[in-house]
């Protein structure tokens, strides 16, 4: 204490404080040589990771992909794709893939928005077992859906005899297997995909905000446009890139629906590899694909880091 | 009593502020599309589920509005067979959610805190990508780079599982990485800073926090690789199938009555696992 209460006994003994100094000078130094190599070994490891684990999984199968669509018979060469895309029954697949996309892809995202916020705003009965359903809804598999819609629409199916009945018609419903059944079960099917984080944006909003638009006399349109959707859009906007990402990827209910009248880029790409046992041909269509996902795929963890970080703040 | 429900579940419900005086016929048409909304969810999500299950049990439902009559008929016909699907499906799904779950982990502690920057984000993307990759796509990758040798997979379920974990690696490694929030790595500097060695650190502290990412990631893994179809059917190797494989040649023949017998036994497996998920759902506890 009476140390403490001198200072000028510390100025006494100058060799204690450069001991001390330069101990504290080494403790600096020693923990910075630590860090640089726990840096260095996570670099190590990463790189680890990324050339036994990512490599075999993913990076090489990919590589070998788009390397088998660039050989052609002597060296590199576009044979494949002008095979691909010269078949004549291949001929439109992908405007036909991008037209059922554009139109299933946009009902699903229309439906899943009204849908999330009728749920949200204005909730019925029995809103929160539709919720939770619709959580679920990740474990039915897509091929599934399409399977049960042959119960419901296809021309023996219940709905289909049941308007037969109704309306005294002679010809059966018959759009099933075709482009109206490939788009009313990707709609069915991924529509849920947009409900949840359209759900989860609307949670983050400051519901003063809507009561405060209200009270100043906002008419429900008028909060519904000018208040909640500017504040809701990012988390909108990466619920509908991810819906039209999956339906491009879709592949079940192309399968069960469309393969026999429809030919989507998914649907090639199998049968040429699995079907006519032409892989080349196949790796061309693939890497298209390929290209179309992994740009949709870019767009959405750009425009969904952003959602995230706008919530966070 | 609207406010008493439980909020913690759904933060939704608000209380009326001030009952709205409107017209009659406002408040009419306002019911009337409510109901309809609410048709449009049971018709759209809740039919197609109820349809597997009706359908699985009827004799015969064909051109009719609702089955003609109700049997069993069809889980007793599953042949042995359906049955090996079956368990080729289970021992499937359980390979990919543990192995999945494992490199997601493995994946999510070796990339934390530093998924933004570098070799890091490099990664990061890397092990996302699959997410984005069609499955057909992914399971053509496959087959091309493990059909010949130098690796010679295509005669075996190796394969199946391999295009599987490429698939569900994406989930399992969010699962994981959502767990590891930061403010839980402070107990584990704390734990560290007390001088508990490393392994000590990732037993005591690491695994117990990671408990319900884990088990949400083998549910999830498990469900998916359950249900998915298009990779498996790209690359799986003859004399093997799994349960969507078998119902979707049962519909392309047109056998619909046995293919819904199979795939509801299909969806309960699934929704046992998803069940899992929903348990882990955090009770939020106010501490």
């Amino acid at each position: 204490m009476s140390f403490l209460s001198n200072p000028e006994a510390s100025t006494s003994v100058p060799p204690l404080a450069a001991a001390a100094d330069t101990l504290c000078r080494a403790s600096v130094a020693s923990h910075q040589v630590a860090v640089k190599r726990r840096h260095r070994t996570a670099q190590w490891h990463l790189l680890f990771i990324a050339l036994f684990v990512l490599g075999p999984l993913v990076i090489y199968p990919l590589v070998r992909l788009v390397v088998l669509s660039l050989s052609g018979p002597r060296g590199i060469g576009l044979q494949a794709y002008a095979a691909f895309f010269g078949n004549p029954q291949t001929r439109g697949v992908i405007g036909t893939t991008l037209w059922i996309l554009l139109a299933s892809a946009g009902l699903a995202s229309l439906l899943g928005v009204v849908l999330a916020s009728l749920l949200f705003f204005k909730p019925f009965p029995g809103a929160r077992i539709v919720t939770r359903f619709l959580e679920l809804f990740v474990a039915f598999p897509s091929f599934l859906v399409a399977f049960t819609l042959i119960f419901l629409y296809g021309s023996q199916g219940s709905v289909s005899i049941g308007l037969q009945r109704l309306f005294h018609l002679h010809a059966p419903l018959d759009f099933l297997f075709g482009a109206g059944g490939v788009i009313l079960a990707e709609v069915v099917f991924y529509a849920p995909f947009v409900v949840r984080p359209t759900l989860a944006s609307f949670a983050t909003l400051d519901m003063r905000l809507i009561e405060a638009a209200r009270s100043l006399g906002a008419s429900g349109w008028m909060v519904a446009f000018k208040v909640i959707l500017p504040l809701a859009w990012p988390g909108i906007a990466a619920g509908t890139i991810l819906c039209f990402l999956l339906t491009l990827n879709e592949f079940g209910i192309l399968l069960v629906l469309g393969s026999a009248h429809l030919i989507t880029l998914p649907v090639a790409i199998y049968s040429s590899a699995t079907v006519d046992l032409d892989l080349p041909t196949a790796a061309a269509g693939a890497v298209v694909m390929l290209f179309l996902s992994l740009s949709l795929y870019a767009l959405y963890r750009q425009v969904n880091s952003r959602a995230v970080k706008r919530s966070g703040s | 009593m609207n406010d008493e429900l439980d909020r913690a579940v759904l933060p939704v419900m608000r209380v009326k502020a001030r009952p709205v005086r409107r017209s009659m016929v406002a408040r009419l048409f306002g019911g009337l599309v409510l109901g309809l909304a609410a048709l449009l969810c049971v018709w759209l999500f809740v039919l197609p589920v109820v349809v597997v299950a009706l359908s699985s049990a009827a004799s015969h439902w064909s051109g009719t509005i609702l089955p003609d009559g109700f049997s069993t008929r069809w889980f007793e016909r599953l042949s042995s067979s359906d049955f090996d699907a079956l368990t080729t499906s289970l021992e499937i799904g359980m390979g990919v959610a543990v192995l999945g779950t494992l490199l997601g982990l493995w994946l999510a502690l070796a990339l934390e805190g530093r998924d933004r920057r570098g070799l890091g984000a490099w990664i990061d993307t890397i092990a996302m990508m699959p997410n984005g990759v069609p499955s057909v796509v992914l399971g053509l990758a496959v087959l091309i780079a493990y059909h010949k040798r130098p690796v010679d997979l295509s005669s075996s379920a190796a394969i199946v599982v391999f295009v599987q974990l490429a698939l569900v690696l994406p989930f399992c490694y969010r699962c994981a990485a959502a767990a590891l929030r930061p403010e839980l790595t402070v107990l584990r500097e704390a734990a560290a800073s007390l001088g508990a060695p490393a392994s000590m650190v990732l037993r005591r502290i690491v695994l117990p926090q990671l408990v319900p990412a884990i088990r949400a990631s083998l549910a999830l893994g498990f469900a998916l690789s359950l249900g998915e179809l298009g990779a498996t059917l790209t690359v799986y190797p003859p004399g093997f199938a799994t349960v969507p494989i078998v119902v979707v040649g049962q519909v392309e023949r047109g056998y619909y009555l046995p293919a819904s017998a199979l795939s509801l036994i299909l969806l309960l497996v699934s929704l046992a696992a998803l069940m899992l998920i929903a348990a882990r759902v955090p009770r939020r506890r106010h501490d």
